[in-house]
């Protein structure tokens, strides 16, 4: 019944136990039921992450016509095309001060900010709740929020900041293109530290308080006990927040897309915007699954990097 | 509880390897019953002896999805034979949805949206003289109709127009003590006495985003005696005229007499500055009185608070006449192989909706501009201020959308435009898109 | 021996006094910052078009409440909310039905290819769901699932295993196996022991798990923008485009809808807070 129905590992487990057979099916059984544990997770990813990506990389490779037809391999040419174009460089340093910047600051301060909320305080609860908000917003309104808020000509921040007396004439808050890069920056970080802080809250919570109390004992000063017992212990799942977000921001499209869409002149494009604006602005969806596939190349380099040096350091860390 | 997810992880996997199987075996699978009945679009043969049209339209405002629902209703109920199933996508999604529709050969029967030069390069539509009747036909405008084509065949009929001038706001030139600019020497002379008089309001408003950079390149070429093409339709977008009237444009920008920020505002917020008084002068559609009305009527607004504005010629250099730019869309048909029985049946869609009156009300419903002769007379007949739109609309020129090229080229001035804002040099940017261009029509 | 200690005890209360004023300050920065693009939008969505773009008012002269009405009529948002609730909730599931068991397995089993497929997990989180557009659209199409609530489940999920695989596999391998294998012995089946003893165990990472999947699945907007088609199937995320329309964008109504969109998560995280201290202390039990 194993081999025929993967579909129901609980039944097939009961009868391995109830009627003992020969130990070879047992052993057989030990060996195959790992992967009917893992075969639903497979198949649903198999369908309707793999089954795309093969399709990006067919069109990667394929002459495709502005409205979408496919006709025939045209070898690299999608590659080469990308490569030389001018903005491609721009909008590669775009993507990458983006990732970095959003993911280390936004660690750090969640990371922070996680230690804060671990305290016991009055209105603890409601803190946490006001600090989830950004995470359950979209970002679509989100982004669309912010840019309505640095608006220099309608915008609420120029009308409060007039209101308190801090500023007397409208300020132009995103006088250059780097100015408003920054503030796509500072609107990425925004809707990111929660889900930091909440990883971390998560792995905090999970922390022993005896821990605390015997270092305290010991007479551990709080920095001491910060590096020698909270950090190492929320490693992990700091980890695979950072990893996780590493992926996300890279790929991350609403925001950008909402404040800028780019402009001007690709000047605040990442590799998600502007291989969109290539598809479907351009209608050039091969050049545009060429640009995926070097994104996913060099998300591909940094993950195996990161795989490489943690499965060194022994499994327990990923 | 162990029972409970063993059911559960069944229903699990038996839905996977449901969907695993009508992955390889094609259309075989079912919708599923539980997202309802009503989508009636993805069963092939489910609705009996009716022909099915699937039309994809552009959603225009806010009163579109209704209208179409109407119509819908309409053509149903008085089409026993028919079933039309009208999508209205918006504007910011409509080029995503049909793309990707049509690279997974799932093409709408009929499209409703602006450009078609690019489904015409792959064979994808059919002449419009094969799914519109010769009545229908007769009635639209020859300028119109000649829009939409390529090699000497028509490949789309319009089914609404737009027509741009300048508006300026009566008020803040009285008070600045200026004339309304006819030329683009007076122009600069009123931004200056506009900032002179109030500096917090922005004399000029341009729009060179992303979305609708390309018009504002227009405005500025046009109105200079100049074009994107030469009299026989080659490129010439680096032409000595082009570049001093884009150098003209960016240096409005440079000398403080625009908004803030020209590649990022986009004419939708232009609207609302020149609406709330903030924006002095700008050059927008022909809609723009009816929204502001609207928007005016919502909120109330006091008639003393409310701004007095006009419209006038867009300013020219060189003593060139004022051009207009119209804006128009179109309906096309793709050829997903119909039968004749379809083909008529497409032809009766038409005539339903071209039908005079019910095709004034289409372009009243949100402000727009007719094609045809007959929803002309009607229009200008119902609303004596739209009367003078119908007589620019007849003579007002169009982006050269028939181009293959076109949407790299569109895509193309606008790059050139933000480039200038950031201070690129105009000739150099277009000289080099120029050669772009030139090699993408070579080859 | 008695005075020295008095003397070293009053700083350490003065200093914490200081610790606690700064922690409060800090806790109330923060609010005010997160908090602020919420007032912003809600005085924007008590406002007329008019007032908007003239600016200069912080809070609305006279609040219109009547904008929060207008949004239902002109847009149906009672069924874009209940697809956005059958869209998250069941994402929710299918990704914790298939993620449990994989993360279990990955915890608990020792099998070939483990390593292999914990890199398979993070490869395929490696392309947007944007980049994908295509490719997923015909997956959807092949299987009768464009424009349809179902489809839009799957993707979901898909796109969330990478996080319950990796978050479940941390959460179950810090939790020691020797109860499950004392239940074995008692005569518990693997599926049994993994659901009476590690899950319960395992509370406050599930949680936070959920509570990931929904948020996410309720926020998507690209893949429902693309797939769906049809009004009656749109979630809010896609449905609230309405008011950002050809002509103009509708800032009180998109901010009003948007209040709406926020509310049913912000609920949810509320309720779940309280399972979170309760998890919190049934994991502090197997101590």
């Amino acid at each position: 019944m194993s081999t025929k129905t993967p579909a129901a590992p609980p039944a097939s487990q009961e009868l391995a136990k109830k009627a003992p057979r020969s130990s070879g099916s047992k052993k057989f059984f030990r060996k195959v039921e790992p992967y009917i544990w893992i075969a639903p997770s497979i198949i649903l990813m198999a369908i309707f992450i793999v089954t795309p990506i093969v399709k990006v990389f067919q069109l990667s490779m394929s002459k495709v016509t502005r409205a979408g037809l496919v006709k025939g391999y045209n070898n690299f040419e999608n590659f080469s095309k990308v490569l030389k174009s001018p903005a491609f460089a721009l909008v590669l340093k775009n993507t990458i001060v983006w990732t970095i910047a959003v993911v280390v600051i936004s660690t750090v301060l969640g990371f922070m900010l996680a230690l804060v909320l671990n305290n016991k305080f009055r209105g603890r609860k409601v803190a946490r709740a006001i600090v989830v908000f950004p995470w359950a917003t979209t970002l679509v309104i989100q982004a669309s929020a912010w840019n309505f808020i640095i608006n220099k000509d309608y915008g609420t921040l120029n009308t409060l900041l007039m209101k308190i007396g801090l500023i007397s004439a409208p300020v132009n808050w995103t006088p250059t293109p780097g100015a408003y890069f920054a503030w796509e920056i500072a609107c990425g970080i925004f809707v990111t530290i929660p889900f930091v802080t909440f990883c971390v809250l998560s792995g905090l919570q999970s922390i022993d308080a005896s821990y605390y109390e015997a270092a305290t004992v010991d007479g551990a000063g709080y920095f001491q006990k910060l590096f020698s017992i909270t950090l190492p212990l929320v490693k992990s799942s700091l980890t695979v927040a950072t990893v996780l977000n590493i992926i996300y921001v890279f790929n991350s499209f609403p925001i950008i897309w909402t404040m800028t869409k780019g402009d001007p002149a690709n000047h605040t494009d990442t590799l998600v915007t502007y291989l969109y604006k290539l598809a479907f602005y351009n209608g050039k969806q091969g050049e545009a699954s060429a640009v995926s596939v070097i994104g996913f190349l060099i998300l591909l380099v940094c993950a195996s990097v990161y795989m490489i040096y943690t499965l060194r350091k022994g499994d327990d860390d990923l | 509880m162990k029972k409970f997810l063993a059911t559960l992880l069944t229903l699990v996997m038996v839905l996977s390897l449901a969907a695993c199987g009508g992955d390889k075996g094609g259309e075989a699978t079912p919708p599923p019953a539980d997202t309802g009945s009503t989508d009636a679009q993805t069963p092939p043969a489910g609705s009996g002896d009716k022909i099915d049209i699937s039309v994809i339209a552009a959603e225009y405002g806010q009163n579109t999805k209704e209208w179409w629902a109407g119509f819908q209703n309409d053509f149903n109920g008085s089409h026993d034979g028919i079933n039309l199933n009208v999508e209205v996508v918006s504007w910011n999604d409509i080029y995503t949805v049909v793309n990707t529709r049509i690279s997974n050969n799932d093409a709408p029967d009929i499209l409703n949206i602006d450009v078609f030069a690019d489904y015409v390069a792959d064979d994808l539509l059919l002449p419009a003289q094969d799914y519109v009747s010769d009545e229908t036909y007769a009635k639209f405008y020859d300028a119109f109709l000649e829009q939409s084509n390529i090699d000497g065949t028509i490949w789309a009929i319009p089914d609404l127009a737009s027509a741009r001038a300048m508006y300026y706001n009566k008020g803040i030139l009285e008070a600045a003590g200026a004339e309304v600019p006819t030329t683009w020497d007076e122009l600069k002379d009123v931004c200056a006495k506009i900032k002179a008089y109030d500096s917090s309001i922005y004399p000029w408003g341009i729009d060179m985003t992303t979305d609708e950079g390309q018009a504002a390149f227009a405005y500025y070429i046009w109105n200079n005696g100049s074009d994107f093409t030469d009299a026989s339709g080659n490129w010439t977008l680096n032409s000595d005229k082009n570049v001093e009237a884009i150098e003209y444009a960016i240096s409005l920008v440079k000398d403080g007499y625009t908004n803030s920020d020209p590649a990022t505002e986009t004419r939708y917020a232009l609207q609302d500055l020149f609406g709330a008084g903030k924006l002095a002068m700008v050059i927008g559609p022909n809609s723009i009185p009816t929204y502001i009305a609207d928007n005016y009527a919502k909120a109330n607004t006091p008639e003393e608070e409310q701004i007095d504005f006009a419209f006038a010629a867009i300013p020219t250099n060189g003593g060139n006449a004022s051009v207009s730019a119209g804006v128009m869309d179109r309906f096309m048909c793709f050829d997903n192989g119909h039968s004749d029985e379809k083909l008529e049946a497409i032809k009766e869609f038409f005539d339903f909706f071209y039908e005079d009156t019910r095709y004034s009300d289409w372009v009243l419903m949100e402000g727009f501009l007719p094609a045809t002769s007959a929803g002309g007379e009607i229009v200008a007949a119902s609303d004596p201020d739209m009367a003078p739109w119908v007589d620019i609309v007849g003579s007002c020129k169009f982006y050269p959308t028939a181009k293959a090229e076109w949407a790299n080229v569109k895509q193309g001035v606008i790059n050139v435009e933000q480039q200038a804002l950031m201070g690129g040099n105009v000739q150099e940017l277009l000289d080099e898109l120029q050669a772009e261009i030139e090699a993408e029509a070579a080859g | 021996m008695s005075q020295p200690v008095n003397t070293v005890k009053k700083p350490v209360s003065i200093k914490k006094t200081i610790l606690r004023v700064l922690l409060y300050f800090v806790v109330l920065d923060v609010c005010v910052i997160t908090l602020y693009p919420y007032f912003a939008m809600l005085c924007t969505a008590l406002k007329n078009r008019v007032e908007i773009f003239s600016g200069g008012t912080v809070l609305p002269v006279v609040p219109l409440w009547s904008n929060f009405i207008d949004i239902w009529s002109r847009a149906p948002m009672a069924k874009y909310m209940l697809n956005s609730v059958l869209i998250a909730g069941g994402s929710t599931i299918i990704a914790m039905l298939c993620g449990i068991p994989a993360a279990y397995a990955l915890a608990r089993m020792k099998f070939k290819g483990q390593t292999a497929f914990l890199g398979f997990v993070i490869v395929s989180q490696m392309f947007a769901p944007v980049v994908l557009l295509i490719g997923i659209y015909q997956v959807m199409q092949r299987l009768g699932l464009t424009d349809n609530i179902l489809g839009l489940i799957f993707i979901n999920a898909a796109f969330n295993q990478a996080f319950t695989i990796w978050l479940l596999r941390g959460t179950f391998m810090g939790i020691s196996a020797e109860m499950e294998q004392a239940a074995t012995i008692d005569g518990c089946t693997r599926v049994q022991s993994m659901m009476k003893v590690l899950l319960p165990v395992a509370a406050p990472g599930i949680v936070t798990t959920l509570i990931f999947i929904f948020i996410n699945a309720w926020n998507e907007y690209t893949v429902a923008l693309c797939l769906i088609s049809t009004d009656d199937y749109k979630p809010l995320t896609v449905g609230i485009n309405t008011f950002n329309g050809y002509n103009m964008i509708e800032w009180q109504y998109l901010f009003a809808a948007s209040i709406f969109a926020i509310i049913p998560v912000v609920i949810l995280f509320m309720s779940i807070e309280k399972n979170l201290v309760s998890g919190l202390a049934s994991g502090g039990v197997k101590g």
